[in-house]
């Protein structure tokens, strides 16, 4: 099929790639990610790549589907296994190619329906009354409950969250309640997934936070070996978040930021995240090194 | 001559989207987004997510045609100039509100919320620091804010206004470290859902607006048209282009806090100073 010019013009731009991240690969992952040719989408609906690294577990394949089906077609699923960075990335890039000369796409993996059938009455299906209560198509409707810090009656809102959101570790999966931004209920359901010593690297893990706090050129030059180079970058993490045995989420971004590695005592994530405001949360958990988290949430589990 | 100022209006609105397009570097990736399929969410509500660009874009090209293009001389020589724009500010809030509510998913509406939150104490200094700028003038009309200015310009005379509307610019263009709409931890936020050519539309609505605050910032402190030698259409241009780069500059550099901070920031620091520095220019206004 012969290309449009806008076609063209869209093949020329960096390849947009969302990442579902195994045991192991986190760290080549994200270097792979920063690649000029290469753009780390932050949802699925801005990605036209779909790259696994490594061997997912089995009980992550659902959803696997659901982040694929979340992509915008023309799409492609790329498994990287054993290529060397550079293979990988030209793998992508030409599959980039093929993407925007409309010569490769994926069909959904999973049928487009509700996840529950209709349940209930009323012309929503929420069942209930008035506007309350009910579980329209199996998801509960958000009820008022006391909120956790000032007693107000406030809408609860209960969802899942992982395992290949790219602010949480991958393969974490956190059961989180809501009311507004703050977390006033935390489950894990499942532990991150098992990484590498260079996961811990100072500037991959300075990098994660970087980008929460919307610095992605500064993110970029911390993992190409060069300074920040940004203003307000210890203020804008507030001084009490994160603290764990006399270290805050703060004073990790200063010693990642000046080169050094830091190891924590793995924390009780549900007390450490439990009344935190959800861009708090994500702070705390880029705040710590992937080795504490995946020994942390091991030992929820255990318990 | 008022359809010479009106193309002129949307010449500049779109020779300077064009240019924030550069300086954000985003021209292939934007082009590239209008080849992808727009996703349609479960239950969206489609009138509001088609509408909330257009209402920001419409905003956009509203706040551009009251800024005056020469001495004098304005598209919409409103008397209450200023006004127009404060209550384009004001629907800001809700456009991006409405951006955030239609795709019926939670990081959209929970960015959707906090930028509701963040907005309105984004808005009060604004209001304050535009106040100040009109007292010397004595008029709320943005032709009479820039005769005023001929002696001396505003960010001379009022040195807090320009830094504290720049925080107003970066809030209302969802720019780095005010952008709490489509910020990171959220996924990109009310944008979370956006693909195809709906995502691409609303970062160009976002880049629109660039043009116009900056071109009222130029407007209001730094004289506007006025200047030697070249025409004043060309004065705006300069000025306009120059805090378009300085906006995109900061929203590069500087941290983005959590809301909760940023919040207690505006209200505890933000608003006081500029209320502080309304009453010194009313003072010096005297």
């Amino acid at each position: 099929m012969a290309m449009t010019r806008l076609a063209r013009w869209a093949a020329r731009s960096p390849a947009p790639v969302f990442a579902a991240i195994g045991p192991g690969r986190q760290a080549e992952t994200e270097r792979l990610l920063a690649r000029p040719g290469l753009r780390r989408a932050a949802t699925p609906r801005d990605a036209a790549i779909l790259l696994v690294a490594g061997d997912l577990p089995g009980d992550t394949a659902e959803a696997l589907s659901h982040v694929h089906d979340q992509l915008p077609h023309p799409r492609a699923t790329l498994r990287w296994q054993a290529d060397a960075p550079d293979a990988i990335a030209a793998r992508i890039e030409t599959a980039w190619r093929d993407i925007c000369a409309g010569e490769r796409d994926e069909d959904d993996h999973l049928p487009d329906e509700p996840p529950n059938a209709w349940k209930g009455i009323g012309p929503h299906g929420q069942g209930g009354k008035g506007m309350m209560g009910g579980t329209p198509y199996g998801r509960p409707m958000a009820m008022t409950g006391t909120d956790i810090r000032d007693g107000l009656r406030l809408d609860r809102y209960t969802a899942r969250f992982g395992p290949f959101l790219p602010m949480l570790p991958p393969g974490l999966v956190l059961q989180v309640t809501l009311q507004g931004d703050v977390i006033c209920d935390l489950d894990v359901q499942a532990p991150p997934l098992a990484q590498a010593a260079d996961a811990d690297a100072p500037d991959l893990c300075a990098a994660r936070m970087l980008r929460l706090l919307g610095l992605d050129r500064a993110a970029h030059r911390v993992m190409h070996g060069q300074s920040a180079r940004a203003l307000w970058l210890r203020g804008a993490v507030p001084k009490r978040i994160g603290r764990i045995d006399g270290t805050s989420a703060r004073d990790r971004l200063i010693a990642w930021l000046a080169g050094d590695t830091v190891s924590v005592a793995p924390p009780d994530l549900p007390a450490l995240l439990h009344g935190a405001e959800w861009a708090e949360a994500m702070l705390i958990l880029a705040s710590l090194p992937p080795s504490a988290l995946i020994r942390a949430a091991r030992g929820v589990e255990a318990a | 001559m008022t359809a010479l100022l009106t193309l002129a209006v949307l010449a500049t609105l779109l020779g300077g989207t064009l240019f924030a397009v550069a300086l954000d570097r985003a021209y292939l990736p934007l082009l590239a987004l209008f080849t992808r399929q727009r996703v349609e969410t479960e239950a969206p509500d489609r009138l509001n997510r088609d509408l909330a660009p257009a209402w920001y874009l419409a905003l956009a090209a509203i706040g551009i045609a009251v800024v005056p293009f020469a001495p004098d001389l304005a598209l919409i020589d409103s008397p209450v100039g200023i006004v127009i724009w404060g209550s384009c500010e004001a629907l800001i809030v809700v456009t991006v509100f409405l951006h955030g509510w239609s795709p019926n998913a939670p990081f959209p509406l929970i960015g959707a919320y906090r930028y509701a939150a963040i907005g309105l104490p984004v808005m009060l200094p604004s209001m304050f620091v535009l106040i100040a700028a009109a007292l010397p003038a004595e008029s709320l009309s943005l032709v009479a804010i820039v005769d005023s200015q001929r002696e001396v310009w505003n960010v001379i005379r009022q040195p807090l206004g320009l830094p504290l509307f720049m925080v107003v610019a970066l809030a209302m263009t969802l720019r780095g470290p005010m952008d709490y709409a489509d910020a990171a931890d959220i996924a990109t936020g009310t944008s979370a859902e956006d693909s195809g050519a709906g995502r691409a539309v609303w970062q160009i609505a976002r880049l629109a607006m660039l043009v116009s605050v900056s071109a009222i910032a130029a407007t209001v402190f730094l004289g506007g048209p006025l200047g030697p030698v070249l025409p004043g259409p060309v004065w705006l241009w300069l000025k306009t282009g120059a805090l378009m780069a300085l906006t995109v500059w900061i929203g590069n550099r500087v941290a983005r806090t959590t809301p909760s901070r940023m919040l207690t920031i505006l209200w505890v620091v933000l608003l006081p100073l500029s209320f502080l520095h309304l009453l010194i220019s009313g003072l010096i206004a005297l």
